[in-house]
């Protein structure tokens, strides 16, 4: 009895000092105070190799740790970075690159003209996902000690953008050869990565650098970044106050920000819906007629999915360019009404009185739900769509063009030639049947140039592809950021998370 | 004792080649377009080519074997495909995280499991049917659940731990504690009512045995005679349970770990396997394999000393 009660003694103190020490989040050091952000991020970081960086969700840890060698702002326009100035040649083959002097990495290095060549180069050669970014680079050297020349095989107008993002990561020599870059940054950025206070893959800790170059953009003296992958965890997250700035996992979430006392900030950052890839109908011949893709599009009751899936969080569009591109096109919106008997009338011209199936893939991309009730719609639009199951080894059959249509997310890039060399262009990677066709490389070398007629060339493009039924996109969806107390920001345009100078202490 | 634990070592040994030799062929074979996966949906296939080459995926299978197999003898778990961080690093670092989460889930399951189970056992009544009911709940309830709900009641609600994150002993002792101490009791109720029922059912079969009747008429106080020696024959199958219970707990801490944003290794599990991330789906199988084997060897030592029949089988 005695060791019992003595037992139950213990516990008691336990629990009275474990609450006596409670009072507020501790994981990450409290509230916000201006002095400390805390972020919740969705995704982990998948390696701090510049010549291997993503971008996209990822592109907060990179923004805390390196710069780049061109900035965008949060409506897109260009700005410098380390760069303090540029020009193109007449041709627009050549841009040359004016770094500023004097800025140096964490280890000390400075950041010569060298050192962001052969960062560009290695990006070029290296594995991200983006490399291709740079594929119109032929050279890349050192003019002098702060500047760079690069030699383009042709012009390319998104170059400056991808220059400000993972293609223009800039880290320091000391990583090129090291087996441990991938864990351990060394870069010229506003923080400085803290590896003995991280933990990879749940929290990483940065510190603003003293010697910063540019201390405007320096708004707290330190940053954490949690990573939540889990739906429950974010939430309980918000519930406890454990961030001023967070993704959410899905717009699913947002009663819960609302109700934790979060901002919700939400803007449109990717589109959803079909890529009717098999425009010359070699895997399903229907599908090469246009008008069973204009019938597609007439089959979807776009405001009542974007309802019944989403919420509403997100906006109906027939484009897959987003309101913010210069290819947008306001009028293309009501391109497509829904119309059953219209597509019905479609289907019956192009020879197809009784319908058409579509083998479509079931992907872990888009939940089953979303799969029946889409296809719940088409049925009555005399469109059967027939899944086939995949598991999760599909990707190279996907890319591989094995199906004429399937559904999937692209993001909604800022720039029009970003979404042409994502979707459009025969090369691209979800051109996936590499169809070339006149019109579109027309209109794609005018938009190469750039100018008042490269935007003009970009809404032709897009009133082409939108005519040609080549994607039936459905909605944009929005993409959530929600803010605590004390905390704003502003979207980026096309970029799922705000630049980190954009995220502000009120 | 000692040729019995060179027996279970050497067994140990020879279970763990075989793990790397099934797991990794099961892997290998049951996944493709790694390199797609690793290179990005909308790398190009000049970038997929680049890091099949880079990895040695255009190599024939037998030949990455022999060489992560090569390297594996000597201690080398190599690097995340995905990453590029040592496999030993990411394993190790999160490992300690994870068996503090499985040991101190185990250490809470036996202490209240025991006490539940002899109460059970010795006062029946409403406390034997509080435990029956409580390992009915504690294995129909999804940890998944119970996690969820301690987190709304006492992270949210009372404001007495953190919702989520962790806290290394190091930084901050109270911290650390803390941040485990939901995870762990989740992790612990799932198991608790098992293991109070396996020890509340082997009580009442001492105690209704000969030697149990003989020790009372001899005028043994109750509490000495449950403890000191019904509970002392009674711990063998209870002993056997936590130790299938550490099993089970590191399963469901996969699950528990992803709620509480914990920096274990089920949420590196969950992610790595969905990647096929071989070399470190590898090294956590083994590591985990390793884990187990080890406590299983505990639990027959500790079988041993609490039962000298079994030293001498």
């Amino acid at each position: 009895m005695r060791r019992w009660s003595v037992a139950a003694v213990t516990v008691t103190s336990a629990a009275l000092v474990l609450t006596a020490c409670s009072g507020g989040p501790t994981d990450d050091g409290g509230s916000a105070d201006g002095g400390h952000l805390r972020i919740g991020a969705v995704v982990d970081l998948s390696t701090w190799d510049p010549a291997g960086a993503a971008w996209g969700n990822e592109a907060t840890y990179f923004m805390a740790t390196y710069d780049t060698v061109l900035r965008t702002a949060a409506d897109g326009t260009v700005e410098p970075g380390l760069a303090e100035t540029w020009e193109y040649n007449d041709d627009r083959t050549q841009l040359t690159l004016h770094l500023r002097d004097g800025v140096t990495f964490s280890d000390g290095d400075e950041v010569t003209a060298e050192v962001v060549a052969e960062n560009l180069l290695r990006f070029r050669d290296g594995t991200s996902e983006n490399a291709g970014n740079l594929g119109a680079v032929e050279s890349i050297t050192a003019a002098d000690e702060h500047t760079v020349e690069i030699e383009l095989s042709q012009p390319d107008p998104g170059l400056e953008t991808y220059l400000s993002q993972n293609s223009g990561l800039v880290g320091s020599p000391a990583m090129f050869d090291d087996p441990d870059a991938a864990a351990s940054p060394i870069g010229s950025g506003p923080y400085v990565y803290d590896e003995a206070a991280s933990i990879p893959g749940s929290r990483y800790e940065f510190t603003a650098r003293e010697d910063y170059w540019d201390e405007e953009i320096q708004h707290y003296d330190s940053i954490t970044i949690n990573v939540y992958t889990d739906a429950t965890a974010t939430q309980n997250a918000l519930r406890d106050g454990q961030v001023d700035m967070a993704n959410l996992n899905s717009t699913s979430q947002i009663p819960a920000a609302e109700q934790a006392g979060y901002t919700i900030n939400a803007a449109p950052v990717n589109w959803k819906g079909f890529i009717l890839a098999d425009r010359e109908g070699t895997v399903n011949e229907a599908l090469g007629d246009v008008r069973v893709r204009q019938a597609i599009n007439y089959a979807l009751d776009r405001d009542a999915l974007l309802q019944a899936i989403d919420s509403g969080y997100g906006e109906p569009t027939t484009q897959i360019f987003g309101p913010e591109n210069e290819a947008f096109v306001d009028e293309l919106e009501d391109r497509y009404p829904y119309d059953p008997e219209k597509a019905k009338e479609l289907l019956a011209e192009a020879g197809y009185p009784d319908g058409v199936t579509i083998v479509e893939p079931r992907t872990s991309f888009v939940p089953a739900s979303d799969y029946e009730l889409i296809a719940g719609m088409l049925v009555e639009s005399n469109i059967t769509l027939q899944g086939e199951e995949t598991g999760s080894e599909f990707i190279g059959d996907l890319l591989g063009g094995k199906w004429a249509a399937f559904q999937f997310g692209l993001n909604q890039e800022p720039l029009a030639w970003q979404v042409y060399q994502l979707a459009v262009a025969p090369e691209s990677a979800w051109n996936v049947k590499h169809v070339v066709d006149e019109t579109v490389q027309g209109l794609a070398e005018r938009m190469r140039l750039g100018g008042e007629d490269g935007s003009a060339a970009a809404r032709e493009l897009n009133e082409y592809l939108v005519e040609q039924a080549w994607f039936a996109p459905i909605y944009r969806v929005d993409g959530v950021l929600v803010t605590a107390e004390g905390t704003s920001m502003t979207n980026k345009t096309g970029q799922a998370v705000p630049n980190l100078w954009d995220i502000v202490p009120e | 004792m000692r040729n019995f634990l060179v027996r279970r070592i050497l067994s140990g040994i020879v279970m763990l080649a075989t793990l790397a030799v099934v797991g990794y062929a099961l892997l290998r074979l049951g996944t493709s377009d790694i390199a797609q996966k690793i290179a990005g949906q909308s790398a190009g296939p000049a970038q997929v080519a680049l890091v099949e080459e880079k990895l040695g995926l255009d190599r024939p299978m037998l030949v990455q074997f022999g060489d992560w197999f090569g390297a594996l003898l000597t201690g080398d778990l190599g690097r995340s495909w995905f990453s590029g961080q040592l496999v030993s690093d990411t394993v190790l670092s999160r490992m300690s995280v994870t068996v503090t989460l499985a040991i101190g889930s185990v250490l809470l399951t036996a202490v209240f499991g025991v006490l539940l189970g002899a109460l059970a056992a010795t006062r029946r009544g409403w406390i034997d049917r509080a435990v029956q009911v409580l390992a009915v709940i504690g294995q129909a309830v999804p940890g998944f659940l119970l996690a969820v709900a301690l987190v709304l009641v006492f992270a949210v609600q009372l404001d007495w731990f953190p919702a989520t994150g962790y806290e290394r002993f190091a930084d901050s002792p109270v911290g650390w504690l803390r941040s485990v101490t939901l995870p762990i009791v989740a992790l612990a109720l799932g198991s608790l009512g098992g293991v109070a029922q396996q020890v509340r059912g082997s009580m009442l079969d001492v105690l209704g045995r000969d030697h149990v009747r003989t020790l009372r008429s001899r005028g043994l106080p109750e509490h000495r005679v449950v403890y000191r020696y019904v509970l002392r024959n009674a711990a063998g199958p209870a002993l056997s349970v936590l130790g299938l219970q550490f099993v089970i707990i590191l399963s469901a801490a996969v699950v528990v770990e992803q709620v509480f944003s914990i920096p274990g290794l089920g949420p590196v599990a969950l992610t790595s396997t969905t990647q096929g991330d071989v070399p470190l789906v590898m090294g956590i199988v083994l590591v985990t394999g390793a884990m187990v084997i080890v406590v299983n060897l505990v639990v027959d030592v500790l079988q041993g000393v609490i039962n000298p029949k079994v030293r001498l089988s």
